[in-house]
């Protein structure tokens, strides 16, 4: 096997699964009709329809308000917690430290439902606080909560680049300060945050491209009030006309990847330079952290405070709901008690298919995909070339397309490629959508793991006569074998989390819970919802509680 | 027969040309020295040689058996070039044992089992270290993993054996030992071996040649004893040992003797270069070559003395002249105020 063409065959894989349907999309915006249509025509009839609707424009200055927001909350939020876990004595770091990332493997939809079930104007939690206040003193369906909700959801985002980059720091900077009396706060924002600043802006960056791709959120929280984002505003699109109005739907796919790509292009231009912050100071020197003397307790106060409200209120709402019968104003939470609605799931046969998708999925998907994930890695092992230049840049363009658009995508690849539609009705169909989704996180992962294995390694291999294809499977894949594992509970979390990917490609066959919930919640069926989120909420907790057992690195 | 031939390699890495030409021989039983300070392009030369680095130019044979070659358009990959590298890190593989990290390579050319096992343990017998074959490589010392570096390099009876600063990670004391019994392996075992490092006193007593690099270009090349007491260029001089250096103006030639004065102060040497009278020049002494006079005498300056150190096994004299410091060794402490200090005419070079 001759390895260089090997490598341009991966990197040729990732472009046609990554441009293929970017570029359906694309082709689509500039129809006039669905592109199965016969008598579909080139135009920029739906440009000129979108672009005038006043429906588009509140939804985009909706998008742009919410993702500052979540930027405006999840910055100074994130990187105060990362000094705090990171860098200094607070009481209880360890327990909180993984506890801290578990909104990045909550699915969005179900954290949605929960404060809707706990904090909504029936919830659990609004009637308690109305038995003081005599009113609900806070109003779930607003741009402002779901404003504020998102924005500390992605608290965790920041976090992750901060603290990595602060652990990286030189704890004498620090104490420099301190020694010239500066205080725990004044250390923090005067000098570890500034030094990791390029961390910040590309974390920052990294939250206002999530906002735009925000779907279950705005979709459960902003729904009842006319609340539309962009996604949502797709999403209404889609039986807007009684026909399939596709052309509509590409073209706000399209407007959507135009604002998120060159966000996608500015963070990749800031890998480069956060990389040369962190060597500038190099080397894990031995942790050292900063006292907080009487800030201890409030500081420890302040995280939980964020856990109860982020993790703790809409996991309660969610679990509480799935177990009672029904819920209202005056109703004793211990006359209702009930497990019927899990039983009751077993009544709807896409329900059950949708369970058995979803752990199909993630375990062997999850598994396949992470071969894939490493396959392509492998490819692109230490390789200095042009080709490996532009292949770093595709596998980043699935990042800017949010995942109900990607679903969609596929949904007409699969009605457009013949030889792809005896599939649609599988799970295949949405595995290789998912595979596509996850792509730029699987393919770090891997690259991760690779990087932790020195050349010389695998150089050693090839003088004792190994090819290159046989050193990688007795060198470096053994090597790598506990990130292979690693990324595959990451992986398996994260499609078990997946619902909006799937929106679009729902149909008997390829159900999963995530895009059921977001279906059902259409029909109103709160007891199915809430005992699909028990049970998704659960397959997360058991990902995550497998990773942590195995101290696998749950901040990658 | 030479065992290696490289020809006129030259590497670039981006704008900064890592070798410029550069040509050694390896005759067969031969240990050779690649001698240079970081960035020389020693290292460069011994990878593009394993095959682990593709030279922009140049030709390289092993054994008889060309294996790269820009005119003919041939570059053998690393593994069928058929030799062994010891690398700086040593490289253990560490998910496999010290037994799996040595057989490996026999296991890749298809030997039997039922023969491996004898070969491996012969090996790792020969390097002390039969009793380590279960063992994992995180489970041994430093000079344990070097050695399994070493017996995992030559197992396969390589014609040709690589190695890139091997014993740069031991401490000072092993690193001793071990020059004197690698180059005894080495003999032993009738390999030809190509030897990287910077530090020229493991270079003079490890190889049978020196082959000294500078800026990615052969500065010199011979045995150990003529590079270290021949020098044909400055740099050399300066390179291979300690050293006193003084900047000055030739101000009379006649023949291999020339003078060379600085502003207050006038010494006879040996003239290195082609340099005439009113040239500057620069003159240069090893510090061992170097001793204090009792009086005033031919070639001796008056200087005063700034400081003395004690490192051991000898006392370091501390002089200024000009502003540059000369040093100079001796056997005993002395006392501050001038010396005379000699400087033999015909061990100090003026180049």
């Amino acid at each position: 096997m001759r390895l260089p063409s090997a490598r341009n065959l991966a990197v040729l894989a990732v472009a046609v699964a990554v441009l293929a349907p970017l570029g359906l999309l694309v082709y689509q915006s500039f129809l006039d009709a669905p592109f199965f249509n016969p008598s579909a025509k080139p135009s920029f009839a739906a440009y000129q329809y979108v672009l005038v609707d006043p429906d588009f424009h509140t939804a985009l200055a909706t998008s742009i308000f919410v993702s500052t927001a979540m930027v405006i909350i999840a910055v100074p939020i994130g990187s105060l917690f990362a000094f705090l876990l990171v860098r200094s004595d607070m009481p209880g770091r360890r327990v909180l430290e993984p506890l801290v990332l578990i909104p990045i493997f909550l699915s969005p939809v179900v954290l949605a439902f929960g404060y809707v079930v706990a904090a909504g104007p029936v919830g659990f939690f609004s009637l308690w606080a109305k038995g003081f206040l005599g009113v609900v003193p806070w109003n779930v369906y607003s741009v402002a909560s779901l404003a504020v909700i998102a924005g500390l959801a992605h608290v965790p985002h920041i976090y992750l680049y901060a603290s990595t980059a602060l652990r990286t720091l030189n704890p004498d900077v620090e104490e420099a300060a301190r020694t010239m009396g500066a205080g725990p706060l004044q250390v923090a924002l005067a000098v570890s945050l500034p030094l990791i600043w390029p961390s910040l802006v590309f974390g920052g960056a990294l939250v206002f491209l999530l906002g735009f791709e925000l779907f279950g959120l705005p979709l459960v929280l902003g729904g009842p009030a006319g609340v539309l984002v962009l996604t949502t505003y797709l999403y209404k699109l889609t039986n807007i006309l009684g026909t399939p109005s596709y052309h509509l739907m590409a073209v706000v796919a399209v407007v959507i990847v135009a604002i998120t790509m060159p966000l996608v292009i500015l963070q990749r231009r800031f890998i480069g330079v956060s990389a040369r912050y962190v060597t500038l100071r190099g080397r894990g020197q031995a942790v050292r952290r900063m006292p907080l003397g009487s800030y201890r307790w409030p500081a420890l106060l302040l995280v939980v405070a964020w856990l109860g409200f982020t993790v703790v209120v809409p996991l309660a709402g969610v679990a509480l709901r799935s177990v009672v019968s029904n819920w209202g104003e005056g109703v004793n939470v211990f006359e209702v008690l009930t497990l019927d609605h899990f039983a009751e799931l077993g009544n709807f046969p896409n329900l059950v298919r949708g369970i058995v998708n979803t752990l199909l999925i993630a375990t062997i998907g999850g598994a396949a995909a992470v071969a894939c994930y490493a396959g392509v890695a492998l490819a692109v092992h230490r390789w200095q070339s042009r080709v490996g230049e532009l292949h770093d840049f595709l596998v980043l363009i699935p990042r800017a397309i949010p995942g109900i658009v990607v679903g969609l995508a596929f949904l007409w690849l699969f009605l457009f490629f013949r030889p792809l539609s005896p599939l649609r009705n599988s799970p295949f169909s949405l595995w290789i959508a998912y595979t596509v989704v996850w792509l730029a996180y699987g393919l770090r992962l891997i690259t991760a793991a690779l990087l932790q294995i020195g050349p010389e390694l695998e150089e050693a291999g090839r003088v004792a006569g190994a090819s290159t294809l046989r050193v990688y499977f007795d060198t470096t894949l053994p090597l790598i074998r506990f990130g292979l594992l690693g990324s595959w509970l990451l992986i398996f979390m994260m499609f078990v989390r997946e619902y909006s990917t799937g929106v679009y490609l729902l149909a008997p066959g390829a159900e999963t819970i995530g895009s059921l919930i977001v279906s059902l919640w259409g029909t109103g069926a709160l007891d199915l919802i809430a005992a699909l989120s028990v049970i998704n909420i659960a397959l997360v907790g058991a990902g995550l509680a497998a990773a942590l057992r195995l101290g696998v690195r749950v901040d990658a | 027969m030479p065992e290696l031939v490289a020809e006129d390699i030259v590497k670039r890495l981006g704008e900064n040309d890592v070798l410029r030409g550069v040509s050694v021989k390896l005759e067969r039983g031969e240990i050779v020295a690649l001698l240079g300070p970081s960035g020389s392009g020693k290292t460069t030369l011994l990878r593009c040689v394993a095959g682990l680095e593709r030279p922009d130019a140049g030709r390289i044979v092993i054994g008889d058996q060309p294996v790269f070659d820009t005119a003919r358009r041939i570059d053998v990959p690393a593994e069928k070039r058929g030799i062994g590298l010891v690398f700086q890190s040593y490289a253990l593989w560490p998910h496999r044992t010290v037994f799996a990290n040595v057989a490996y390579a026999l296991r890749l050319r298809g030997v039997a089992d039922a023969e491996i096992r004898p070969r491996v343990a012969q090996a790792l017998e020969s390097l002390g270290l039969a009793q380590l074959g279960s063992r994992y490589p995180h489970q041994l010392s430093g000079g344990q993993q070097q050695r399994v570096a070493l017996a995992r390099a030559v197992v396969y009876n390589p014609s040709l054996l690589l190695m890139d600063e091997p014993l740069s990670n031991l401490d000072a004391k092993l690193r001793e030992e071990a020059r004197a019994w690698l180059r005894e392996l080495i003999k032993r075992l009738q390999l030809s071996a190509l030897y990287v490092t910077h530090d020229q006193v493991e270079a003079m007593s490890i190889a049978d040649r020196i082959v000294l690099l500078e800026a990615g270009r052969v500065e010199q090349e011979g045995e150990p004893e003529r590079i270290y007491e021949d020098p044909a260029t400055l740099m050399t001089a300066e390179f291979m040992g300690s050293n006193n250096r003084l900047e000055g103006s030739i101000r009379s030639v006649s023949g291999e003797r020339a003078e060379i004065a600085g502003p207050n102060w006038a010494l006879s040497g040996t003239l290195r270069t082609g340099k005439q009278a009113g040239e500057a020049a620069t003159a240069l002494i090893r510090i061992e070559s170097m001793r204090l006079a009792e009086e005033a005498g031919e070639n001796r300056l008056a200087l005063p003395l700034t400081s003395v150190l004690y490192v051991g096994e000898r006392w370091e004299y501390l002089f200024a002249l000009d502003g540059q410091p000369i040093r100079v060794w001796g056997s005993a402490r002395i006392d501050g105020g001038e010396q005379h200090i000699h400087f033999p005419a015909d061990k100090l070079w003026i180049f």
